[in-house]
């Protein structure tokens, strides 16, 4: 495999820069160059803007530093010393392949060349290129945006060379993150071919079942897995102005009897919408908008659809619909798709055709149904697949429906019978092949999953909020199953039993802390919390905080290393069980943050402690780095920490209830250790975690609990109240806010003690656990918890 | 007196915005080297004539620590025989470097002193790495450790000086250094610092609708914004003070003569009027009044603070900051006291004036003033 140590990207529009930004967080340098016009600097330009877009483009903005941008007319020479070349410029075949003179000129020999093509054929792109260049080309189609967009379609041609194949799709997907799925060079590939007739049947099915845009999309969303913009709100969001491009170009491709061609119609009234400027949620709206007149009422209305014609007297106020449908999701597609409603026989119809021409593609588009369904699932975010959704509506069941309504069986499922498309056997999942046999789904090097675990295997130790796994060579992984994975007495009580099994056996040596949820862990039980003050049981919820601190430190002092492996959010609690690891090691897309200030409390599983812990560690580091430069041990002047410097780091991330918006934030908060790991492959992070675990296993030292943690005393305490005190004056912090921070700086700045004392873990824990239990009785935390979980959002009381 | 004290020289950096500026990277300790040097080398001073060299720093510590005005001495080859001597006097620093040098002359005890100021806000934060403010104090005079914005809506109250004239206040200042840096007028006085050899503060298409549409940055309903107060700045200053007698037979060059100095102190929640007192004490020993002084250089901490000392005083706001103030030019807080001095001298003799005043206000509540006449 050749190393891709640089990469060029040509053209900075949203793919290609975004694109740019995360071979930055995989910490790749990469040369941006787009056209030279007068006046402007369109790659410059790119890259200032993604440093302002949200979500970010970027994992953390120094990776900005690692782009150098120029002209394609000026700086082609730049890319001589790139091994891998990214085309993302207009999709037209002549701009492209003047381009790739350009490229073919100046790029360096064996160098890869490949194109984010979503429409164009690889056939046509290589058309009257140069041997060698059809042998270091292919398309790598990412989808928007390209940081967060988990698939990459990859197509290859007939004289692709090998190994650049491999090359590529391995840094795809370990280096990029990327679920990179292999398809054939056929128009839209897999995502957007389905993706597109679903939208379209979605559309075409509204109008004629007179279903309103409302009650379709809150059919086609939750309840049958599909992200909540179901088919209008997506469209809404990806701009109506790019259907009618999609269809052309798809019309112009497809092969001449293709379904899509059936099912195409050239609404007139989408033609009025983008005249108009409705062309989506960039425009002034879409299928969805807000009420113009009423600016600040954020009224949203949404369009009574009339297929022939536009005009905006056709909004009216959205309603809340009220479909059986919806609520029969909660027991399945089937439910869904047979409940006797509007929005039943509208899921019906849509969903009908759609996996249909799923069915009937399998082969032409990609050699499996699992290419299929993982295409839809990293592409268009479905929970499962068409081939899933199909296993869940039974085959023979959906097969016998379709031919009751007189419609075409596609060939694989004439062979599947009786038998779903996915089996387990022998522990292993497998697929349902178009030779019409059973074939495995083989995992790729290094990559781990827990729900591949749990199909031959039963707990080691099993309750009703958490599960703990074999997951091979000893190591044992803990896993939440409670409610948002929130912490309650039954996740301590597994975790403590996780402790004693290895301890006392000579099978395990180390634990691991995962699980396969979106989020990791929401942190304590909110609910439950509020429960407990209502009925006063004060002295039950002190107990509480103590088990967990007491879990928390026997983990963190357990006699064998244990890893957090966090993936998505990881907040309060679920913070702080990653900072009593030995060390994280944590998908690139982690958003962990202490945010107990957020309801009107400090953290107290050890968050205080921890980060105070960390923050001095970071900072005596920096005085030895600092010595080391000059090639010293020490100097009569080197202090080892500052009384205030590690406080008021802690205080600032804790106080302001700071998220970090990716594992490298976490990392410059100081929630990571410079020394944990991020995995930018959510799939591959298990096993990196069960790595790094066996690595420190190899010869673990039971470690010791602090004792000597130097501290600020009552001067640092009084420094971080006037700051809070200046924001109250200032606005950016509320009268409650001040409170609380109150209550943390006493933690912080290590109670009553003087500054030539010390203090111990135990003893920060006990302050921890002193300065919450005030807080609890204080009606603003009251509040401030209850508006939590009523609104989803904090108070600013 | 006894002797007469002149000020031979002013050089000053270039004065750049706080983190984003682009001294943000330079040293203080090198960023004030380079100021003396340049100092050194435009008076001819014979270095190892010179006693001692007294350095204003606010927050001496991290990079400005270890006694930072000795290591300046180090650092600017100059002989080991000079001393060095860091003085905090928080914003009023390095005015009181000039005014220990002036009563060292007085004493006898040397002929030149080089007297300068220094403060990176970008690396060295306002109120230091470790702040750390005493309970007891805050318990019985809590103003002790008011926050300095605070300071000047309270005058904006006191002396009922609303948002829109401190904004006319803020882009007057911008102007007048805009067109100073325009025509030339800083080129005598700004030593590059590596590449940098321009100021990076002045806003010359500042307006008073844009500063209107600025939020509050102290008190959620209060007047004064961040572009009323003067910006968190990097910026060293120096000048060199010798008896007159010293000079001229050295052929020095002479900008002016100290008259009378002061330092007055005031309510801390009011620091901002603490030049009105120093001015009063400084001029009675001068044997001048208000209406006698030509020249005034007031360091703008803020419009509000500023316009109040202005009111108080009975000013003409005509002669004032005529080549801009700290809120186009920047404040780092050690270094404004030098150069407002610096700067009067300098302006003394080419407007061709008499008598010149530079004055500041300091965190904590005090005013410092120096009376300078013309030579």
């Amino acid at each position: 495999m050749t190393q891709i140590n640089k990469v060029a990207v040509i053209g900075s529009g949203v793919m290609g820069s975004g694109i740019a930004a995360q071979l930055t967080n995989a910490g790749i340098p990469v040369v941006l160059l787009d056209i030279k016009l007068e006046g402007k600097d369109l790659a410059k330009d790119a890259v200032a803007k993604m440093l302002k877009t949200e979500p970010a483009a970027f994992m953390h903005k120094k990776n900005a530093k690692l782009i150098t941008t120029g002209t394609i007319e000026d700086n082609i020479d730049l890319i001589g010393d790139c091994d891998w070349i990214i085309e993302v410029v207009l999709e037209k075949l002549e701009v492209k392949h003047a381009t790739y003179e350009k490229i073919e000129k100046a790029r360096k020999k064996g160098s890869i060349v490949s194109s984010n093509t979503s429409t164009i054929p690889l056939h046509k792109l290589i058309e009257g290129q140069p041997e060698s260049f059809a042998k270091d080309f292919m398309i790598t189609h990412f989808f928007n945006p390209p940081r967060y967009m988990r698939l990459l379609e990859l197509v290859t041609g007939e004289k692709t060379d090998k190994k650049a194949i491999d090359t590529i799709a391995a840094i795809c997907d370990e280096k990029l993150g990327k679920g990179v799925v292999r398809c054939h060079d056929t128009p839209g590939f897999i995502a957007n071919r389905l993706g597109v007739y679903w939208l379209t049947a979605g559309v075409n099915a509204a109008i004629k079942n007179n279903v309103s845009i409302e009650i379709a999309d809150a059919v086609m969303s939750k309840p049958v897995g599909i992200p909540k913009t179901g088919v209008f709100g997506l469209i809404d969001l990806v701009g109506i102005d790019l259907m009618p491009k999609l269809s052309d170009s798809l019309l112009s491709t497809l092969p001449e009897k293709d379904a899509y061609r059936d099912e195409f119609i050239d609404h007139k009234f989408v033609h009025g919408l983008i005249e108009a400027g409705y062309t989506g949620r960039k425009g002034k709206g879409g299928f969805y908008r807000l009420n113009p007149d009423k600016p600040k009422a954020k009224e949203k209305q949404a369009l009574q659809i009339d297929a022939n014609s536009f005009d905006e007297s056709q909004y009216i106020k959205a309603s809340r619909p009220s479909d059986p449908a919806v609520k029969a999701g909660k027991h399945g597609l089937k439910a869904v798709v047979t409940t006797e409603s509007d929005g039943g026989q509208y899921a019906w119809d849509v969903l009908k055709g759609t996996l249909s021409y799923a069915a009937a593609l399998v082969g032409e588009i990609a050699d499996t149904i699992h290419d299929i369904d993982e295409g839809m699932k990293l592409g268009y975010n479905w929970k499962k697949g068409p081939f899933e959704m199909i296993d869940e509506l039974g085959a023979a069941w959906f097969v016998e429906k379709l031919k009751e309504e007189g419609l075409d069986v596609p060939e694989i499922l004439t062979k599947i019978g009786d038998q779903s498309f996915y089996r387990i056997e022998a522990g292993k999942i497998q697929y349902f092949g178009t030779d019409g046999k059973y074939h495995d789904i083989v995992r790729p090097e290094g990559v781990l999953l827990l729900r591949d675990i749990k199909l031959s295997a039963e707990p080691v130790i099993s309750n009703k909020s958490a599960s703990v796994w074999d997951i091979g060579d000893g190591v044992l992984c803990f896993e939440h199953t409670s409610k948002m994975n929130t912490f309650d007495e039954q996740i301590f009580e597994a975790l403590i039993k996780a402790r004693k099994l290895i301890e006392k056996s000579d099978e395990y040596k180390a634990l691991v802390i995962y699980n396969e949820a979106s989020h990791f862990s929401a942190g304590a039980n909110l609910g439950l919390a509020i429960f407990m003050i209502n009925i006063a049981m004060w002295p039950q919820v002190e107990d509480f905080i103590r088990t967990g601190q007491k879990v928390f430190m026997d983990l963190k002092y357990a006699p064998f290393p244990v890893i957090s492996a966090p993936s998505g959010m990881a907040l309060g609690g679920g913070c702080e069980i990653l900072l009593c690891a030995d060390a994280i090691q944590a998908h690139a897309e982690t958003y962990c943050g202490l945010v107990e200030v957020g309801v009107g409390l400090i953290p107290g599983w050890g968050g205080c402690k921890e980060m105070i812990i960390r923050n001095q560690e970071r900072e005596s580091a920096k005085f030895k780095k600092d010595l080391a430069k000059i090639g010293k041990e020490n100097l009569w002047f080197s202090p080892d920490t500052t009384p205030v410097g590690a406080a008021r780091k802690s205080f600032e991330a804790i106080g302001t209830a700071t998220v970090a918006k990716s594992a490298q934030e976490a990392v410059e908060i100081g929630y990571m250790r410079h020394t944990d790991g991020i995995t930018m492959n959510r799939d591959r992070l298990l096993f990196d975690a069960k790595k790094r675990a066996l690595e420190m296993a190899k010869d673990y030292a039971q470690k010791e609990p602090l004792t000597d943690i130097k501290i600020g005393g009552a001067g640092a305490k009084l420094a971080l109240d006037m700051a809070v005190s200046d924001l109250q004056k200032s606005g950016k912090a509320t009268p409650y806010d001040g409170v609380v921070c109150g209550h943390l700086g006493a933690v912080l700045s290590g109670g009553d003690k003087d500054l030539t004392e010390t203090i111990s873990e135990q003893e920060l824990l006990d302050l921890e656990v002193e300065e919450f239990m005030k807080l609890l009785h204080n009606e603003g935390t009251y509040a401030r918890i209850e508006h939590m979980l009523e609104k989803g959002k904090p108070l600013r009381n | 007196m006894e002797k007469s004290v002149v000020i031979c020289g002013f050089k000053r950096s270039p004065m750049h915005f706080a983190g984003k500026g682009d001294l943000a990277k330079t040293r203080p300790d090198d960023l004030a080297a380079t100021v003396v040097k340049a100092l050194v080398e435009e008076t001819k001073v014979k270095a190892e004539d010179v006693e001692d060299l007294i350095m204003g720093c606010a927050f001496p510590e991290a990079e400005q620590g270890f006694n930072i005005a000795r290591l300046v001495v180090n650092n600017a080859d100059l002989p080991i025989s000079i001393g060095g001597a860091t003085v905090n006097r928080f914003c009023g620093s390095s005015m009181t470097a000039i005014h220990i040098a002036a009563g060292s002359i007085q004493m006898n005890a040397g002929d030149a002193f080089i007297c300068a100021g220094v403060e990176s806000m970008s690396r060295i934060p306002m109120g230091g790495f470790n702040p750390m403010p005493n309970p007891a104090i805050f318990e019985k005079y809590p103003q002790a450790y008011i926050g300095m914005g605070e300071t000047a809506e309270n005058l904006a109250k006191k002396y009922d000086i609303d948002r829109n004239a401190q904004e006319e206040f803020a882009v007057s200042s911008h102007k007048k250094a805009a067109a100073a840096a325009e025509s030339g007028k800083f080129d005598d006085e700004i030593v590059a610092i590596g590449e940098v050899s321009a100021d990076g503060t002045i806003r010359p298409d500042s307006s008073v609708e844009k500063l209107s549409t600025l939020k509050p940055a102290f008190l959620a309903d209060g007047s004064v914004t961040a572009a009323t107060s003067s910006p968190l700045t990097d910026g060293s200053a120096a000048v060199l003070v010798a008896s007159e007698e010293y000079a001229d037979k050295n052929g020095l060059p002479k900008l002016a003569r100290i008259k009378a100095i002061a330092v007055a102190g005031c309510a801390a929640e009011i620091m901002g009027i603490g030049p009105v007192p120093a001015v009063h004490k400084a001029l009675e020993r001068a044997g001048l009044k208000v209406e006698d002084i030509d020249i005034w250089e007031l360091n703008e901490a803020f419009a509000a603070q500023s316009l109040s000392v202005l009111k108080e005083l009975g000013i003409d706001e005509a002669k004032v900051n005529i080549d801009g103030g700290a809120i186009a030019l920047g404040h780092p807080l050690g270094t404004s006291g030098a150069r407002i001095t610096g700067k009067a001298a300098s302006l003394l003799k080419r407007e061709g004036k008499k008598y010149a005043v530079a004055t500041m206000c300091i965190g904590g509540g005090q005013g410092v003033a120096t009376v300078l006449e013309a030579i």
